[in-house]
């Protein structure tokens, strides 16, 4: 739907639009290229080209930034070049999954409770968005977990359930502006049927605000990732940069920081990349932006 | 009179919430929670032991029952003893609840001070590149992982790699020297990692309020820069501001500082509820989560109360 600018009439639409600002906008363009070399890196590690080696002992205990260890080599000599690379793939499978359904149903709920605000609908809506905000979030997961019996997917399941809320509040708010709008009564004047109403012509308007807030969402679930993985909450399989500072806090205090070195500068790279994205998104696709 | 009606009525629609957040805490902390019965019994234990245990921790009531149970101890505000350390849960929180607010307390109150006055700055020289090196700077403060800050701190800091000014880990609040030497380093932290995302949003509700036609008038009408500030626009945006505030208060309390609790080896509010959670011990989850909805609905209720004293516009009704 977007890129049709270039069609032999201009027109003036809210993506294309957005395209053209996106595309003078320098930040935006670097972080996009960012972020996008990072989803090559996950999808390699996932398709099994690189960093196949991640979890074999391939040299001795901390050995020091060489050609053939990139990063050195962990407390147990696994190469940590190759350990950050594959973490890659679990943070986007996370902050994925997470974004993806989270404004999901952040969407669904949210146009349903606008387009009946005022009714019980809406109230019941809205109860179960306070109730979930109220609810400490760290706390949140590890009862999930513990519900969950370790269930890998605790860790989803718990962010999910709590970021929606954001998502169907804004949603919620730009519905009730929508439906108040003319084309919306003259659906409802030629008898269309009220769920087609929510689902084809309003929510398909909401789209630019679920973009932002899926970005938006996508860097919190990395961020929460990291913190839950520490805890011992989060990632169970696998390898992860949360892991991979749980690990180093032993190495830190022996003085050896690459473990740790290298898994902070491969999450704020990619959290920076994807915040200043984020921010170019949204100077694209909201021109009352300040 | 009129004041207290509203509070009452508003306590009374804060019940819903309560019912809510203590039904979904108690139904996952509690009914599916961890199963202490054999931790406390000795080996080889009988059936009837067992039963005897079971009935003790209550387990053998219907779900609905324990869950009325839980309501009738949190409007008696008597949970009982803890199932770990046989401590009484009101003396346990009693001790914890003064050690995480003495740590989170200056590091929240510094976050958001500071956050405003670089958010005021950023917008009075809006488009600038001071505006730009703020905005920038608290881009990168977002992107950095809380977890990171506090290690990276704690090297700098404590550790004899850095500057080794702090103790590493601990807590002491016998005198206030020794607060300060250990409060420093957890403050450092939160107040790094909050700034970012508070500047942002201070600065985009200050900048809202700048573009309003009021303040063009005032300008006009030549009211110098810092009245300006003051009274036509930061005036104004208290009521965002105190949102974020008081909202952001009941989460700072329990589990703002679990992270820091846990890192630092602090013994606050938020790790003896990690604690509980991880072993089962139901008095001491009942009891924190209960406070949590409980300081939920006042905290609604206090900013209800307090939009009405910055804007006189505001009726409570």
């Amino acid at each position: 739907m977007s890129g049709q600018s270039t069609a032999a009439i201009r027109r003036e639409g809210l993506w294309s639009k957005a395209v053209y600002k996106f595309s003078r906008d320098r930040a935006g363009l670097v972080s996009l290229a960012i972020v996008s070399i990072y989803t090559i890196v996950a999808l390699g590690a996932w398709g099994g080209l690189w960093a196949t080696e991640w979890a074999d002992v391939t040299g001795g205990k901390w050995m020091p930034v060489s050609s053939e260890h990139w990063f050195g080599t962990n407390i147990i000599g696994q190469d940590i070049f190759q350990r950050a690379l594959f973490s890659t793939r679990t943070t986007f499978e996370v902050g994925f999954v997470v974004a993806l359904l989270a404004t999901a149903v952040g969407a669904l709920l949210g146009a349903v409770a606008g387009f009946f605000s005022g009714s019980w609908i809406d109230e019941i809506a809205l109860w179960m968005m306070g109730v979930l905000d109220s609810i400490p979030f760290y706390l949140f997961v590890a009862a999930i977990a513990f519900a969950l019996q370790d269930n890998p997917y605790a860790m989803h399941v718990a962010m999910i359930a709590t970021f929606w809320t954001t998502v169907a509040r804004l949603v919620r708010g730009e519905v009730i502006k929508l439906k108040s709008l003319e084309y919306v009564e003259a659906a409802h004047a030629i008898g269309v049927p009220e769920i087609v109403i929510i689902f084809r012509h309003i929510l398909p308007n909401t789209f630019h605000i679920l973009l932002v807030q899926g970005t938006i969402t996508f860097v919190a679930a990395i961020k929460s990732e990291v913190i839950l993985s520490f805890l011992g909450l989060g990632v169970k399989e696998g390898m992860s940069w949360g892991l991979m500072i749980s690990e180093s806090t032993m190495e830190v205090m022996a003085g050896f920081f690459n473990n740790f070195l290298a898994a902070s500068a491969f999450l704020f790279v990619l959290v920076m990349a994807f915040n200043m994205f984020s921010d170019a998104l949204q100077d694209a696709l909201d021109p009352k932006k300040v | 009179m009129e004041t207290l009606q509203y509070i009452i009525r508003k306590l009374i629609t804060g019940i819903p919430l309560l019912l809510g957040v203590t039904f979904i805490s108690f139904m996952l902390m509690v009914y599916f929670g961890p199963d202490k019965t054999y931790e406390l019994l000795g080996k080889n234990a009988t059936q009837e032991q067992i039963d005897e245990i079971r009935h003790q921790l209550g387990y053998d009531q219907p779900f609905f029952i324990r869950y009325a149970d839980y309501l009738k101890e949190l409007v008696t505000l008597d949970f009982g003893h803890s199932d770990s350390t046989g401590e009484p849960v009101s003396g346990l929180l009693g001790r914890t609840m003064p050690i995480s607010l003495a740590l989170i307390i200056p590091g929240f109150v510094l976050g958001n001070l500071i956050a405003i006055i670089l958010a005021l700055t950023a917008a009075y020289h809006r488009g600038s590149w001071v505006d730009r090196l703020i905005m920038g700077f608290s881009v990168v403060g977002m992107s950095i992982s809380f977890l990171i800050v506090i290690i990276a701190f704690q090297i700098l800091l404590s550790s004899s790699y850095g500057l080794n000014l702090f103790p590493v880990r601990g807590w002491n609040m016998s005198t206030f020297g020794n607060y300060l030497s250990y409060v420093t380093v957890p403050t450092l932290a939160t107040v790094f990692v909050s700034l970012g995302y508070n500047t942002r949003f201070y600065r985009a509700v200050i900048v809202e309020e700048m573009t309003r036609d009021h303040v063009r008038t005032a300008r006009a009408f030549g009211v110098p820069p810092a009245r300006l500030f003051y009274k036509n626009i930061l005036k104004n945006c208290m009521i965002p501001i105190i949102t974020r505030v008081i909202f952001s208060i009941p989460l700072v309390v329990i589990s703002g500082s679990l992270l820091i609790e846990s890192y630092f080896g602090i013994p606050g509010v938020g790790k003896v509820t990690f604690d509980a959670i991880t072993t089962g011990d139901q008095p001491v989850l009942k009891a924190v989560v209960g406070m949590t909805a409980v300081l939920f609905v006042m905290a609604q209720l206090v900013t209800d109360i307090l939009y009405r004293a910055v804007d006189p516009r505001v009726t409570l009704k």
